[in-house]
């Protein structure tokens, strides 16, 4: 088996052209799993920042809302969750996305001031807003923006005082506002309505316990406390995870057609090197497992380079996207996994046909030819 | 090592209509030097694959130390088992080097390394090219390139070698080398040595020569005329 490995490798070492040129045909359809699949890590690792806000420890969501941001509930609701065994506070929240002028992707969230989320804002100068038309803005999008104290923010068209800049060490919060709740309310004409209700937990409460209280007792709402839930349980979330299925499956077709291209043609040009191999005694199978080691082998050089350029690329599609005040890329040890094991799928499916050929090749009537 | 004896009876290859061999019958013993000589399209290379099991005969048998070639179920493993191919090309891989080259025979019998390795260079040894045995087939010359085809086919430790034209596109300083190797062979390890060639210096070095025409093997009073003629 080594013999065979090593004399296969010296066979793509010795057309470097081809094989690299081959090894790209994968490594594009393993770029955009990563890529697809760093997106996702991502809006996943920022959907878990959205749970936990403020250092709650539950989120309560619009049932089948289409991602976390575009869920609305009763703010109503407060004050019978107050008062449910176990829970020490809850706060309602209205988010607001792209809606302060550039800076797209940055998040403006609404929030009471007396509530648990603004008091974990630290600030570096000015302080918390006490009228509907100030704001606070993160230092992040501060030196973004090159706005101080005193400066105006238009949101929605409306001008808006900024009043103080705070740091609260979450780079999404960072690059976004705080503004009063009624304010964030009244700028997307949502009275009365909130997206979301981070709840903080009494000392020594399971999350559990609650989450079954609060779901009998409300319905159509969704209490998530871990970030896996909530990509779960927006449709966007689901969404970028099937269409990196969706990507990974054409990958394996595209990636497997192109490796079968490139290996049929190398099998025909070489069906004098596949007719001595049979004539020195080779077996079927062992012509055929030379050529399928040459799949692999190609489509996982294939997949080392689009681990590299889907890593690249996740970057650039998310600054395209203008959500990196959002998402950072994720990928995680078995997201590489996945992406090699694509790879390997690659190369054995688009290996086997040629495989095949090459075991067919007749001795007798290829060297006789030559 | 005893070498093969090879026997075909009334042998006869066609594809479609068209009739390459004819009703062939003789028998090689073991540790005969045999030449098969006639002009290009009288069947050679044709019987010489017969032979080696990379074809089938239409009609008749033909047996290897008494195994019916024709009904060979693993071939490959008969070829790797009992013969050495040597052709008029030289087909070394060009990526491996020479000693990888012959090396293929092994690979496929699953040889161990260490095994593999002395075999090989001790047959590069043998062919004078032991201090080559790291180059690629670019560095050789054509000659030296068919004396590394020739350990290929020694590798295997074959009892039967079946050269197609060994030296028909070599000059005839590399083409005696290459004649007193194969004499080397059938003399070292008594193995059998069918050589298919026109080559006219192969007469007076081989223990009998058969003439195949248009498929049909000569009488062997014709072909005694036609020998002298080439010699």
């Amino acid at each position: 088996m080594t013999a065979l490995l090593s004399n296969t490798l010296a066979g793509l070492r010795h057309r470097p052209g081809r094989t690299i040129l081959a090894a790209l045909g994968t490594a594009l359809g393993i770029a955009t799993i990563v890529a697809l699949l760093a997106v996702a890590g991502g809006a996943k690792h920022s959907a878990g920042d959205l749970v936990h806000l403020g250092a709650s420890d539950l989120g309560l969501f619009q049932k089948d809302a289409a991602d976390p941001t575009t869920s609305i509930l009763p703010t109503s609701l407060v004050g019978s969750l107050r008062r449910t065994p176990g829970i020490a506070d809850a706060t309602p929240l209205v988010l607001l996305v792209d809606d302060i002028p550039k800076a797209a992707g940055a998040v403006a969230f609404g929030a009471e001031p007396g509530g648990f989320l603004t008091k974990r804002l630290v600030f570096t100068s000015g302080h918390l807003y006490r009228a509907r038309d100030e704001i606070v803005v993160g230092d992040g999008l501060a030196r973004r923006l090159h706005v101080a104290p005193g400066a105006t923010l238009r949101i929605r068209g409306r001008p808006l005082r900024v009043v103080g800049i705070y740091h609260i060490g979450v780079a999404y919060q960072d690059s976004g506002v705080f503004m009063p709740l009624a304010t964030a309310q009244g700028i997307s004409d949502r009275h009365g309505e909130a997206t979301v209700i981070p709840i903080k937990l009494a000392v020594g409460t399971r999350p559990a316990t609650v989450k079954r209280e609060i779901g009998r007792r409300i319905p159509g709402i969704l209490v998530i406390s871990d970030p896996e839930e909530a990509t779960r349980a927006g449709a966007n979330g689901q969404l970028v995870s099937k269409a990196a299925l969706v990507i990974a499956v054409l990958a394996l077709v595209i990636g497997g057609i192109g490796v079968m291209n490139t290996m049929l043609m190398s099998v025909v040009e070489r069906r004098a090197e596949f007719a001595l191999l049979s004539a020195v005694g080779w077996s079927a199978p062992q012509v055929a497992g030379r050529v399928l080691i040459e799949g692999v082998a190609t489509a996982l050089i294939g997949a080392a380079i689009g681990l590299l350029l889907g890593v690249i690329g996740a970057q650039l599609l998310i600054n395209v996207l203008g959500a990196e005040q959002f998402v950072s890329p994720q990928l995680t040890a078995w997201d590489f996994g996945r992406a090699l094991l694509v790879g390997v799928l690659i190369g054995v499916l688009g290996g086997l046909y040629p495989a095949w050929r090459a075991a067919q090749v007749s001795p007798a009537k290829v060297l006789a030819q030559h | 090592m005893r070498g093969a004896r090879v026997v075909i009876d009334h042998v006869s290859r066609a594809y479609g209509r068209s009739v390459v061999l004819s009703d062939v019958s003789f028998v090689v013993e073991p540790g005969e030097l045999m030449a098969l000589t006639g002009p290009s399209g009288s069947g050679k290379t044709t019987l010489l694959q017969l032979i080696g099991s990379l074809d089938r005969p239409t009609e008749g048998r033909i047996l290897v130390d008494d195994v019916s070639v024709g009904e060979l179920t693993r071939p490959a493993h008969f070829r790797r088992e009992t013969v050495g191919f040597v052709f008029q090309l030289h087909y070394l891989l060009p990526a491996l080097t020479v000693e990888q080259n012959v090396e293929l025979p092994l690979v496929a019998a699953r040889v161990p390394r260490r095994e593999r390795g002395h075999r090989s260079l001790e047959l590069l040894d043998e062919v004078g090219l032991g201090r080559r045995a790291g180059s690629l087939p670019a560095d050789l010359s054509g000659g030296e390139r068919q004396r590394v085809a020739i350990a290929r086919a020694l590798a295997g430790r074959p009892r039967l070698v079946l050269a197609d034209e060994p030296t028909g596109s070599l000059d005839s300083v590399a083409s005696r080398k290459v004649w007193d190797l194969l004499g080397d062979v059938r003399a070292r390890h008594g193995t059998t040595v069918i050589i298919a060639s026109h080559d006219a210096m192969l007469a007076e070095r081989v223990d009998r020569a058969l003439r195949l025409m248009d498929g049909r093997l000569l009488p062997p009073a014709a072909a005694q005329r036609t020998r002298e003629e080439v010699a």
